[in-house]
């Protein structure tokens, strides 16, 4: 009955994850990463042969050849794991969410497997950090803009006593106009692109566009077909990505939180960050 | 499964709807197909005497007789059809466009030829018209209040109370089905994993039997019984939380948040032990790619019986609560007689009384050598939809834990040779009902991949719950039904 029930829940142990231990895991995610210096150049042609999506490109730049790996068309398939030798693992640790278009890239060199660019800033925010900058109070509207399904569930897993999103003061809501913030999954097909484009255009300014997940940043495995029309940034514009196949709660978490940090504490901080 | 009888010569027409007009058959699926001389073939499966899958084809020369007027289970597959290969069909009652909206142009046939750079179009499409005096129409999606995937439902109603519904779905298509066409036999399953996300593992697994099916491969006991135990552990997750999900909709969070939490500790545990939270990327054909260890078969089961146990307590008490059951009892009634004529499987078929489940009727894999208990109910509405689950979440934590006693040792997979040719179908029992995969490889590569969803066959179904009912309990009696729209749409 509705006590016991009430008993229950109250005499359950709290399961909640402290935001330290979420910001940058990885783990579930099936990312690859390099690992360490087994990486070659054997290894670099074979993984760009195995991949099925191309998220991995070799490059040359300085007479150097680079092995780059674009997250945001990796859907975790493990196939680099499997042929790597060792020199790619899946992640642990993994920050590149809630990044530009350029941050997804990440780049190694392919005769000693050392990382080009230096990996984006960590996340130094706290849980009390964070809810100065927000002021209790971001909304967000997801939109699956044609998405199998996965990244709702991860996005859904948000608002578990795990994850429990709502301690940051971030809320789903019902709809984009009383949203700040919209969370785009799927490829956008082709007949959810007017719905997409509308749904953009009633959401209040200013707003934030999240691409989520493969199909969001890049189209993923279904960029290729007849009834693809994004990926979402080629209908409205995208303030930042995050990749994975699904992206997990985690991940989707560290994305948020980057954005704002980046939105909130730029030129408007003062202004934004005052607690309402 | 038994492999399916394949015809060497096409069948007629009129054989094949002599056989579907009979009794104890059940239509499973319609789909077209290109043979060597580029004619459409049309094939039909069907379920007969609930003992084997009768694979047929015909060859679609001029308009084809439709199967809806003998069983209305063919509507949407015909459509479909139609839609894919250009196919005509004669006497079907409703030929408007199925997977593509008011911004296709006419006669795109993509499963015909290449169909890149489709002119933009503006057709109309025609909702069906209630008329009277008070009849007022609420369109509600694509995009919807909740974290749910696009669809859109066009209500007719006098005051609060639902006259008719009518859906208008394929905001998430995606072409999978011709995306299918070409790609390797051994890196399809990361598109079948990406047909319906929160089923990924039985879509995968049914992929990967069509094709062991198709080319005579045998699958090693243990891969067999890990398939077992992430199809249970998917159909038990899926079923924790539409019983939240379902709480939720009347209002009573406290349980929806409990099994919220009893969701994540599943899936937290495959992550734990397979490095994945959905079981992506394990299904592969010949067998599986993750091994799990015998000494981690032990900590494995006890925490799927912890969270089985926590789940049973707090279903008895929801089902204990009067207020749950005031809004369960005689809510979003369908019909046995309903069910049985659109051919609705899974959950929904058994709360409505009709028992068949694919795991006792077709036994693959690992359930070769078992018995499934199917529990069944008579009402239909959304008290024995939810029992249902209920129940199956018992039956399913016994199949995991008797299965990660006895784990089979050896290999975990067979090769599959890279240019061989098959046809084969193989169906599985997902959460959501029976998912049938039927493929054509032609060496190494997929030719042809049929997807035969269960919430494609259910969703004719929920407009036929909804009349009487008010349009306030429409998000409840949905979720009951809990289809897939990526499923549904691929």
């Amino acid at each position: 009955m509705i006590f016991d029930i009430a008993r229950r829940s109250l005499q359950s142990k709290s399961v909640l994850i402290p935001v330290e231990s979420l910001l940058g895991t990885a783990t579930g995610s099936r990312m690859p990463i390099v690992a360490d210096s087994r990486l070659n150049r054997a290894i670099a042609q074979r993984v760009v042969e195995a991949c099925p999506t191309s998220a991995l490109a070799l490059e040359s730049a300085n007479g150097r050849q680079h092995l780059a790996l674009n997250y945001g068309a990796c859907i975790g398939c493990g196939r680099c794991i499997e042929v790597g030798g060792g020199a790619f693992v899946a992640a642990e640790k993994f920050t590149h969410c809630g990044v530009s278009k350029t941050g997804l890239v990440r780049r190694w060199d392919v005769e000693n497997g050392a990382e080009i660019v230096a990996d984006e800033p960590a996340m130094t925010a706290a849980a009390a950090g964070i809810r100065a900058l927000l002021g209790r109070a971001l909304n967000v509207r997801e939109v699956d803009s044609g998405s199998c399904n996965g990244c709702e569930q991860e996005i859904i897993a948000l608002t578990n006593p795990y994850y429990d999103l709502e301690r940051f003061g971030i809320h789903f809501v019902a709809s984009p106009k009383h949203a700040d913030m919209l969370l785009v999954t799927g490829p956008v097909t082709r007949n959810m692109a007017e719905a997409l484009r509308q749904t953009f255009a009633v959401t209040p300014s200013p707003k934030l566009v999240v691409a989520v997940g493969a199909c969001g940043c890049s189209g993923g495995i279904f960029s290729g077909s007849y009834a693809f029309e994004g990926p979402v940034d080629k209908l409205v514009p995208v303030d930042a990505y995050i990749p994975g196949c699904p992206p997990t709660p985690s991940m989707l978490l560290t994305g948020i939180l980057r954005v704002l940090q980046q939105k909130f504490t730029g030129t408007q901080a003062a202004k934004s960050a005052t607690p309402r | 499964m038994s492999p399916a009888p394949q015809p060497a010569t096409p069948t007629k027409f009129d054989d094949v709807l002599r056989l579907l007009a009979s009794p104890n058959v059940r239509l499973v699926t319609v789909f077209g197909s290109l043979d060597p001389d580029r004619r459409v073939r049309v094939h039909y499966i069907a379920d007969v005497d609930i003992r084997d899958y009768c694979v047929l084809d015909c060859v679609a020369e001029g308009a084809v007789p439709s199967a809806t007027p003998v069983t209305p289970a063919a509507a949407w597959h015909e459509r479909e059809l139609a839609d894919q290969f250009g196919v005509q069909i004669k006497d079907h009652p409703d030929l408007r466009p199925l997977l593509f909206h008011e911004n296709w142009p006419d006669g795109v046939h993509p499963m015909l030829g290449d169909v890149a750079n489709v002119p933009a179009a503006h057709r109309e499409y025609r909702f069906l018209k209630v008329q009277g005096a008070g009849v007022c129409e609420v369109a509600v999606g694509p995009v919807h209040a909740g974290i749910i995937e696009p669809g859109h439902f066009r209500f007719s109603v006098v005051g609060d109370t639902v006259l008719h519904l009518e859906l208008r779905h394929f905001y998430t298509h995606k072409g999978t089905e011709k995306l299918l066409e070409g790609a390797p036999v051994m890196d399809a399953p990361m598109l079948a994993e990406s047909v319906s996300g929160d089923n990924c593992f039985a879509h995968a697994v049914a992929y990967c039997q069509a094709v062991e099916n198709a080319l005579g491969i045998p699958v090693p006991p243990r891969a067999h019984a890990i398939r077992l135990i992430g199809l249970e552990l998917e159909r038990m997750i899926a079923h924790i939380a539409d019983v939240g999900a379902l709480c939720g909709d009347v209002g009573f969070t406290v349980p929806a948040a409990y099994t919220a939490r009893i969701k994540e500790s599943l899936l937290l545990l495959s992550t734990r032990y397979l490095g994945t939270r959905f079981w992506r990327g394990i299904a592969v054909p010949g067998g599986v790619k993750r091994d799990l260890a015998d000494f981690d078969a032990g900590p494995f089961a006890a925490d799927v019986a912890v969270a089985a146990h926590d789940f049973a307590v707090l279903a008895q008490m929801v089902l204990d609560t009067p207020s749950v059951q005031n809004r369960f009892e005689t809510t979003g009634i369908l019909t046995r007689e309903a069910a049985r004529d659109l051919g609705v499987v899974g959950p929904a078929a058994r709360a409505s009384g009709i028992k068949m489940d694919v795991r006792h009727d077709h036994p693959y894999g690992a359930y070769r050598n078992l018995t499934v208990e199917v529990p069944h109910y008579h009402y239909g509405d959304v008290l024995s939809r939810a029992r249902v689950r209920i129940d199956e979440t018992r039956i399913t934590t016994q199949l995991i834990t008797d299965c990660l006693n006895a784990l089979p040792p050896g290999a975990i997979s067979t090769s599959v040779p890279s240019d061989a040719s098959g046809e084969g179908f193989s169906a599985v029992e997902s959460p959501r009902g029976e998912l049938g995969y039927w493929v054509r490889i032609r060496e190494g590569r997929v030719a042809r991949c049929h997807i035969k969803s269960p919430s494609f066959q259910n969703w004719p179904a929920l407009p036929l719950a909804m009349p009487g009912n008010i349009i306030a309990d429409f998000p409840l009696i949905n979720k009951s039904f809990n289809l897939s729209y990526s499923g549904c749409d691929r």
